[in-house]
């Protein structure tokens, strides 16, 4: 294509048109902060991480007294602190591989990478919050109505299934809340970086 | 320690400046724009620095780093109004006027050019920068086959752009 070998040479003439910045200018940009996608994911990440530490703190028996929760939702407490640390880890380690002097393709699965670690843990975290809190809102309205055996008495199959269905329900729309905020947030972030990848990914076929 | 990096950095940098505003001037369309891609690839460049062996070029290794921050790390401010995309057909009617002056169908050649995706952009930067497709193929983190169909399907797209 002739054009773009006419272009070529153009664009050698050019750079003497470039703008040309002083030793001063460059010094004081060294010394700015970034603000690149990858920073922005680094904190958003933290945060995620730090929700569930603060779902961990939530759920945790001796916190919230004022609602006996039963015995098994402590257990998931306990559990999920070494899970939240196996994901922090693998986030860091994840993170610490993200280097601008790889290919771009490699920079881009690194940073999906990355990402794809913290998305399995709030998933994770998500469909067991949504668990407990099902089993904690039954729990507590049970309670209210005067404890297990009360209950039970006067329960007919009805009962049962109106507490059962208005505690999912409930949880579904604050789980759907949560998971639209977050692929928002997601999407605004990871969508430039997808769409590259996409078209990286379009010419190995 | 820290002042004898810092000055070599910025040296070095500031001779090899050019490759930057060359990349800022295919990824942004305004001074403004322009300013913040530079400066977010010189911390960028800055932050790499202490692993640069010295081993490779300075500007090669500032290739890759740069054309990284521009296609993945840099975002696009909204502050910035973006420049209208150009009517292609505005392209035909224009190409059809100004036919044999070289000059406008330069300028054409650059708004085209403007018009490609992320990527088509660093393939064609790499190009215009004389890099043989080996070197095109390893910053991009493509095959060289497959660096070479791409170009061949970006001339054929600016040659579709400018005459439709």
């Amino acid at each position: 294509m002739k054009e773009l070998d006419l272009l070529k040479k153009d664009w050698k003439k050019r750079e003497k048109n470039l703008p040309k910045l002083s030793y001063e200018d460059i010094y004081k940009m060294i010394l700015k902060k970034s603000s690149s996608s990858v920073r922005w994911i680094f904190y958003i990440s933290l945060l995620e991480l730090g929700l569930g530490l603060l779902i961990i703190l939530f759920y945790h028996p001796n916190i919230g007294k004022q609602i006996q929760l039963p015995g098994f939702i402590d257990f998931f407490s306990y559990i999920s602190i070494p899970v939240l640390l196996y994901f922090a880890y693998r986030f860091f380690q994840n993170y610490r591989n993200i280097s601008t002097t790889s290919s771009v393709k490699d920079l881009l699965e690194s940073i999906m990478k990355a990402r794809r670690t913290v998305r399995l843990y709030i998933i994770l975290n998500l469909v067991l919050g949504g668990l407990a809190s099902i089993i904690t809102f039954i729990y507590v309205y049970v309670d209210q109505q005067g404890g297990w055996n009360i209950f039970v008495q006067k329960a007919q199959i009805k009962d049962y299934l109106i507490i059962f269905v208005v505690a999912v329900i409930a949880t579904l729309i604050v789980l759907a809340a949560l998971l639209g905020i977050y692929l928002l947030l997601y999407g605004f972030l990871m969508r430039r970086l997808k769409l590259n990848y996409k078209e990286l990914k379009k010419m190995e076929v | 320690m820290t002042q004898d990096l810092e000055h070599k950095f910025v040296s070095e940098l500031e001779a090899n400046q050019n490759i930057v505003h060359k990349i800022c001037k295919i990824y942004t369309d305004c001074p403004d724009a322009h300013k913040d891609l530079f400066q977010e690839i010189t911390i960028q460049l800055w932050k790499a620095y202490p692993k640069f062996r010295g081993d490779a070029k300075f500007s090669t290794w500032m290739y890759r780093i740069a054309l990284n921050t521009a296609i993945t790390l840099y975002r696009k401010s909204k502050r910035h109004v973006p420049t209208n995309k150009l009517d292609p057909v505005i392209y035909k009617v224009k190409a059809v006027d100004y036919d044999d002056t070289e000059e406008q169908q330069l300028a054409l050649m650059y708004e085209a050019i403007k018009q490609l995706n992320d990527i088509e952009k660093a393939l064609v930067f790499l190009y215009l920068e004389d890099k043989n497709y080996y070197e095109i193929s390893e910053t991009m983190g493509i095959t060289e086959i497959n660096a070479r169909v791409k170009m061949n399907r970006i001339k054929k797209k600016l040659k579709n752009i400018l005459n439709p």
